[in-house]
């Protein structure tokens, strides 16, 4: 299964990265349904500095479009974003 | 009824003759913000604004159509722009038709207090001293929870 993860903001230059796909291919066997935090806790592997910017407690995550809480589930093909909070007006 | 994300100005005049039409109802509410040249007593030269287009295309039009359905609107429009904003230069203009006043002003401030914490933009003011994020205020926050405990009561 493959998701496309997109980042913005300071999340974004914190980790240097805005979008690219993401194989849950590690997570699938498991026969869990795969949710947010599942994908978070995937990525907060890549090292520290992923660690810590996707674990601030003001990390916002939205999927397709919408914001979520960690326990929505992922799909083939889904966009999972994250970023800080908004400030737009 | 739209919403317009968009890099170029935001021609106030023409955006309230489209909202208006032939036809201007009752009751006509528009407000526009601008980029302020200091923000918490540092100046600012420029502000630069990040977003998500798909999720701020759909953000936008959902909040319309919920302060359309919460105060009857006739017609309503959102602009939000973003990229590099100089000072003075308009950000958002947001626009409501209604029956009466209290309807087009309450359905203004209902769009403006829920985009400021619902719809994916992030500012980042450019001045002296470098560049830096604008952090998410409490204010906005209560501001926009008074909508929503609205909405429970």
């Amino acid at each position: 299964m493959n998701i496309r993860i997109k980042l913005f903001a300071t999340l974004r230059e914190a980790l240097g990265e805005s979008e690219f796909d993401l194989s849950l291919a590690t997570l699938v066997p498991s026969e869990k349904p795969v949710d947010v935090a599942a994908v978070k806790a995937l990525l907060s592997q890549r090292g520290i500095d992923w660690h810590e910017a996707l674990n601030q407690p003001n990390v916002v995550h939205a999927l397709n479009h919408k914001v979520v809480f960690t326990d929505a589930l992922v799909a083939e093909g889904d966009e999972l974003a994250f970023f800080p909070p908004m400030t737009g007006g | 009824m739209s919403v317009s994300l968009q890099a170029g100005a935001i021609d106030v005049a023409a955006e309230y003759a489209q909202l208006v039409g032939d036809r201007p109802g009752a009751a006509v509410a528009t407000f526009t913000g601008y980029v302020r040249d200091h923000s918490d007593e540092r100046p600012v030269a420029t502000l630069e604004l990040e977003h998500y287009p798909e999720m701020a295309q759909r953000v936008l039009a959902e909040l319309g159509e919920e302060a359309a359905s919460r105060y009857g609107l006739s017609r309503w429009r959102i602009v939000h722009r973003f990229g590099v904003l100089g000072v003075s230069e308009s950000i958002v203009w947001v626009g409501a038709v209604a029956d009466h006043r209290g309807d087009a002003i309450s359905a203004c401030e209902f769009m403006m207090d829920s985009l400021k914490t619902d719809a994916p933009f992030w500012k980042r003011e450019e001045g002296q001293g470098g560049a830096q994020w604008v952090a998410s205020r409490a204010s906005d926050a209560q501001r926009r929870a008074r909508w929503r405990e609205e909405e429970q009561a």
